[in-house]
């Protein structure tokens, strides 16, 4: 069996019966390598990078330093060596902590509804990653590598576990359009994996998908003239050629771009949703109505058999510089209630033990501001973050991973960008030591030379 | 798991020598679910103390057993556990028994390493057959094989291949009915001689070699600059292969075109263009460490140098001896010692006579004027905005306010707008607000198009004493990891251990020079080798190395290494030139072959990846021929040639809400040109070409995916493209006498046969959609 049929049955396709036999060989490989705790996942990109110290990490100490100077002389190595290079002052945390749950989690008042769902997660406080650039950063987040070029996370799962919805797209991004990721939709594609891994972008216009809707020039008489042509002459050619199973494959495709075209629609219609979901979404506030409604989307999406569903906040939205009381508090006030109403509607369903949720932004945030900054920010900090999972495999209630007292470096339990992907493969029923793809002389990974589980927070 | 367990059960059913016993079913117990039976990873298989002493990809495997079971070398095995430190003291312990086993001779590097070797051609029994030399090497595996070459293909299945496999078009109508009536018998070769003279050759190889170099015309990143000068490069390339530049001068130039001292025809122009090649990668253009920065420059040469010229993927040593190929850490850091005096440099260079100088300079005016004038406008409109704010504040030009609003201004992502500057919600600003920037865009785009017409090179240069300082030391890095300085090395080629002798090379330092001779070298084993597998790849679908970028161990073996050998001596003796090697390729009886073979099914299953070529591969269309394709058909496909890159029209949330630049689309006719020309930015890329395949641009791509998906078929069911060329093509129809014959042939060079008029009679008096219909045909995207 030739790639190719591969892919395309394992992507988009059908089977076809010439090709049922040796597709089941090929499925026996590329299928899991033990059973999934996580059918799907839904990841939530916090793009800019969210303060640990303001959400889930609280550092009373920081009231106490509020205003001295750091000292920073004997830090080889800062994320941003010009802010660096001058003196800085410590910030204290402008929001109250309270506990929550039966866990007993301290959240910040920034996050009052998730804080509400914080039996469900498993918060780590201390992932590391390994560059202090946006770009480069984003791009570790979602490829595993500072560097353009490789696979996302979801091309990845796809190509390791392939589709459960064959009428839908495998993975599916939702950026925010009024400012997408760095490099675009590299930051969901496939790099050198075949182009189908790479994610589809749903759109928030009325055509969710580039191109599914037929022309509006044309009514319902000539679009079934055009396929009724198509047909004939696509498989007049085809039967003569039994040489190429492309051919058959290609002609399938169309009979399933056909029902992708009733059915997308059907799945993303969130108009016949009732008023409490929309309410409890935030779709009904224009502060929360794009996340929330890409976060409703996501689980119809998973609830649908979509694999892996990324949504990002706008392109370093959280990028808290200049002041984190009026930027964290607007964009938490963005996502704050879509996700908890996710998380929420994800239990009520049934579907929060099948499906694994994951918030993190591309690095945290420094305990300190340039000294003459006259409103205090937080800067760029890949030393530790707090990100948290939640759902199917995942011990909600649980934490690991401490700072130290000022919040500005992981010190117990310290886990790299490249653990939080190995655990999501592993979750996932994939190891991502096995999960490879041959590329430029090597076996290529997510997890590069490989990443460690999580494992105090498994359950 | 089924499929590892079945293989347990083979290996437990295998015979064991009785005192190896106890190894082999621990191996198997705790290894043999992947190193075990025919498809043992990596080749190593723990079937028989023969199969692990002889090892597979790494080598034998007695020494490095135990180091992959305790993790000091990584992967640790078994992938994702550990065993009980008591397995693995009772596994060391038999393996100590085995015996040393002595290192295996290599036979695919001792072949690799030699010149090829010019063999004469076998002979065969059926002497019929061969048209060439290379038939001689096909028939002769075929025969042993007692297997037959599929019959020659019809004519105009030929012409088609050779329209769309040198040019990348589709012939038109009159073209193919030429061809069918020519008596002549070498009408075929006539063709072949009129293919490789026509100047879109160039276009479709130089699209070909362009995916190779990572050819980009942006940074990526973040910022995603543009490089302004980028192009001349592209049409440098398209020029090359359409003059048939030696090969062995196109490498030179593309490594050390300012150190050339050659004596084949070269232009300072070409020089320094080609050099671009050195420059290609990403380039994160505000990286936080500069040292970094430069590492990662450094790092991309040597494994780009590596895989485009040698086939070799140098790149694998960057932090630890390659693990397949003799090729040691230390060679990595040797090789890229070459470039340790290289920085980037954009000089100025006027455009030679064949990059229309006059009109780049008229248009260089042009937009200059145009953007200066905008510049007027956006200073008027600045002053009115802040007079607008000092008479609405009461504050004067000096007052801080003032200042603050001027600089809101300068907001270059809109989305951020409301927040910088919340006056521009009020109605009273929302209109003068809106000039601004509506002016800026104007000013912007003028100046971008200003720039694209600059006489500026994209290049490199050297830096050498004593005008320069001292070309910088080169260390190994452990692990690749630059905070890890170990041993200095002075530059010195793969395989050979002295330092590499440095020409001097004026006021340049002559280490590339010294490179880009080694390797453009009838001495060097691996260069005229690596060019010819990439030809006969894009003709057959497949390369005689199927990895067209690794010939090392981990590649795939070449099908027919004499064939290639063959090829690269007649390239050598040919002076370089591609033309021949293609023209050898083109009329061979080989590449003459139907697609189909009368025996398939037997065949098939014979030799299903068709390595032996017992018939022709199909090939789907390339992303870009197969949008060039439509636009031929259409008729309104743009001739133009050469010069600044097209912006082609795409959906906003493609090219909208980057911080750092605005996308403004070429008119409409430039956007009609060949794909070759669109621009290549790194964040931006055609939403069709992605569907259909093209390459990512970060990295080298020797060889394109093919992918079948709902997708495309959306793309070319309702895409903007399909459904505007469709349009045109109905209206290139209403005139003929018989619009479906007329179709069939501008679409397939050929009439409809009976069935198919049937098929398309209900879209006659609709022949957009007729139009839109075969643009969708599997006909028109392959090639058979």
């Amino acid at each position: 069996m030739n790639r190719r049929q591969w892919i395309y049955q394992s992507a988009f396709g059908l089977s076809s019966a010439a090709l049922g036999q040796l597709l089941a060989a090929e499925n026996a490989k590329r299928g899991p390598h033990h059973p999934p705790k996580a059918d799907a996942c839904i990841f939530l990109g916090m793009l800019g990078g969210v303060s640990q110290i303001d959400t889930f990490d609280p550092k009373p100490k920081l009231a106490e330093l509020n205003g001295k100077i750091m000292d920073w002389s004997k830090e080889k190595k800062t994320d941003q060596p010009n802010l660096f290079a001058k003196p800085r002052k410590f910030v204290a945390s402008p929001f109250q902590f309270q506990k929550y749950g039966r866990c007993g989690r301290e959240v910040s008042e920034l996050l009052p509804h998730t804080a509400q769902c914080v039996d469900d997660l498993a918060i780590v406080r201390s992932v590391q990653s390994d560059n202090g650039n946006h770009p480069a950063a984003v791009f570790q987040m979602n490829t595993g590598f500072i560097i353009p070029g490789n696979p996302s996370m979801g091309a990845w799962v796809t190509y390791g576990l392939g589709s459960a919805n064959k009428n839908l797209p495998a993975f599916v991004a939702m950026p925010d359009f009024r400012s997408i990721p760095f490099s675009g939709a590299q930051q969901w594609g496939s790099g050198y994996l075949p182009a189908e891994y790479q994610g589809t972008v749903l759109r928030a216009a009325a055509e969710p998908i580039r191109d599914l809707a037929s022309p509006k020039t044309l009514d319902a008489n000539h679009i079934a003239a055009e396929r009724q042509a198509l047909r004939l002459l696509n498989s007049a050619y085809t039967e003569s050629r039994p040489d190429n199973p492309d051919l058959q494959a290609r002609i399938d495709s169309y009979e399933l771009a056909y029902r992708m075209q009733l059915e997308v629609p059907r799945v993303l219609s969130i108009d016949a949703e009732p008023d409490s979901v929309k309410e409890a979404y935030g779709l009904n506030d224009p502060i929360t109505a794009s996340f929330g409604r890409r976060c409703l989307m996501a689980r119809k999406l998973v609830e649908a058999g979509v694999r892996f569903v990324e949504i990002f906040t706008p392109s370093q939205s959280w990028d808290a510089h200049g002041d984190i009381r009026k930027n964290h508090e607007k964009n938490a006030r963005e996502t704050d209630k879509p996700i908890a109403a996710l998380l929420k509607d994800l239990k009520q369903r049934g579907m929060l033990n099948k499906t694994l949720v994951v918030y993190m932004g591309e690095f945290g945030r420094t305990p300190d501001t340039p000294a003459d900054q006259a409103t205090p920010g937080r800067d760029h900090n890949t030393r530790c973050q707090s990100m948290w999972f939640a759902g199917g495999g995942v011990q909600g209630g649980s934490i690991v991973g401490t700072t130290d007292e000022i919040g500005h470096k992981a010190v117990e339990n310290v886990y790299h960008m490249h653990d939080v992907h190995a655990t999501i493969l592993h979750l996932m029923g994939l190891n991502d030591m096995r999960l490879t793809y041959y590329f430029a002389g090597r076996n290529r990974r997510l997890t590069d030379l490989g990443g460690r589980q999580i494992k105090e927070i498994l359950s | 798991m089924q499929l590892a367990t079945q293989l347990r059960l083979l290996l437990l059913c295998a015979p064991l020598a009785a005192a190896d016993t106890r190894l082999l079913s621990l191996l198997s117990e705790h290894c043999g679910a992947c190193h075990a039976g025919a498809q043992a990873q990596g080749g190593l298989s723990f079937n028989s103390v023969e199969s692990l002493q002889k090892g597979g990809k790494h080598g034998p495997a007695r020494d490095r057993i135990v180091p992959h079971l305790t993790g000091e070398m990584t992967p640790r095995m078994p992938l994702g556990a550990q065993l009980p430190p008591a397995v693995i003291a009772e596994i060391k312990a038999e393996v100590a028994k085995l015996p040393v086993h002595s290192a295996a001779t290599d036979d695919h590097w001792t072949w690799l390493r030699q010149l090829p070797a010019k063999a004469a051609a076998p002979s065969v029994a059926n002497k019929q057959w061969p048209r060439n030399p290379i038939d001689n090497f096909i028939l002769a595996k075929l025969e042993k094989q007692n297997l037959t070459p599929a019959p020659e293909a019809g004519r105009r299945t030929l012409l088609r291949r050779l329209y769309f496999g040198l040019i990348g078009l589709p012939p038109t109508p009159e073209e193919t009915r030429s061809f069918l009536n020519d008596p002549d018998p070498l009408a075929y070769e006539k063709q072949i001689d009129k293919l490789l003279a026509d100047p879109r050759y160039g276009e479709r190889w130089g699209r070909h070699w362009l995916d190779l170099v990572r050819y980009a015309e942006s940074d990526g990143f973040a910022i995603d600059g543009e490089r302004p000068a980028a192009w001349r490069y592209r049409d440098y390339v398209i020029r090359a292969f359409n003059a048939d530049k030696p090969y062995d001068l196109f490498v030179q130039e593309h490594i050390a075109g300012d150190e050339y001292r050659g004596k084949k025809t070269t232009t300072p122009a070409d020089r320094l263009i080609a050099q671009g090649f050195l420059r290609f990668a990403p380039w994160e253009a505000d990286a936080n460490s500069k040292k970094q920065l430069r590492q990662d420059f450094l790092n991309d040469i040597t494994g780009t140098v590596g895989s485009v010229f040698l086939g070799l993927t140098t790149g694998c040593a960057q932090c630890h001896d390659h693990k397949y190929d003799p090729i040691k850490h230390r060679d990595y850091y040797r090789l890229q010692a070459f470039f340790a005096g290289t920085a980037i440099a954009d000089p100025p260079l006027p455009f030679d006579a064949a990059e229309n100088p006059k009109e780049m300079k008229r248009q260089q005016r042009f937009h200059e004027d145009e953007a200066e004038a905008a510049q007027l406008e956006l200073d008027r409109l600045r002053e009115s905005l802040k007079q607008q704010y000092m008479a609405m504040y009461k504050v004067g030009a000096d007052d801080p306010k003032t200042k603050q609003f001027l600089g809101k201004l300068n907001t270059k992502n809109l989305f951020f707008l409301d927040q910088d500057l919340p006056l521009a919600k009020e109605p009273e600003w929302r209109q003068p607000i809106k000039t601004y920037f509506d002016t800026r865009d104007k000013m912007q785009r003028s100046q971008e198009l200003a720039r694209r017409h600059q006489a500026l090179a994209y290049t490199v240069k050297d830096v050498a004493p004593p005008a320069a300082p001292e070309v910088p030391d080169t260390f190994i890095l452990a692990g690749g990891d630059l905070n890890a300085k170990g041993e200095k090395v002075e530059p010195g080629f793969p395989f050979e251990n002295k330092p590499a002798e440095i020409p001097f090379a004026g006021g340049s330092n002559g280490r590339r020079l010294a490179l880009a001779e080694w390797i453009a070298s009838d001495q060097n084993p691996f260069t005229a080798r690596v060019i010819v597998n990439r030809l006969w790849q894009r003709h057959f679908g497949e390369g005689i190395v199927r990895t067209p970028s690794d010939f090392g161990r981990n590649g795939e073996p070449p099908t027919h290494p004499e064939l290639l050998d063959f090829l690269a001596t007649q390239l050598i003796e040919k002076n370089w030139s591609l033309k021949a090697i293609h023209k050898l390729i083109l009329t061979s009886a080989a590449y003459r072959q139907a697609s189909v073979h009368p025996d398939q099914q037997k065949y098939a299953a014979a030799d299903p990846a068709n390595r032996l070529l017992w018939r022709m591969n199909w090939q789907r269309l390339d992303a870009e021929v197969l949008r060039d394709s439509i636009l031929a058909v259409s008729g309104r496909l743009n001739p133009k040639t050469g010069g600044p890159p097209v912006l082609f029209n795409v959906p906003e949330d493609v090219a909208q809400g980057f911080e750092f630049f605005k996308w403004f689309p070429s008119p409409d006719d430039e956007q009609r040109r060949r794909s070759v020309y669109q621009i290549q930015r790194r964040s931006v890329i055609l939403p069709m070409s992605e569907t259909f395949d093209a390459p990512n641009l970060s990295t080298s791509c020797a060889r394109r995916q093919s992918t079948i998906v709902a997708p495309q078929a959306l793309t070319l069911l309702n895409g903007e493209l399909t459904r505007a060329e469709a349009e045109h093509f109905a209206q290139r129809l209403a005139a003929a006498a018989d619009p479906i014959n007329e179709a069939f042939w501008l679409a397939l060079s050929r009439p409809p046969a009976a069935h198919e008029r049937q098929a398309a009679e209900p879209l006659k008096n609709n022949l957009a959609s007729l139009a839109a219909v075969l643009f969708n045909l599997n006909e028109f995207l392959y090639v058979e």
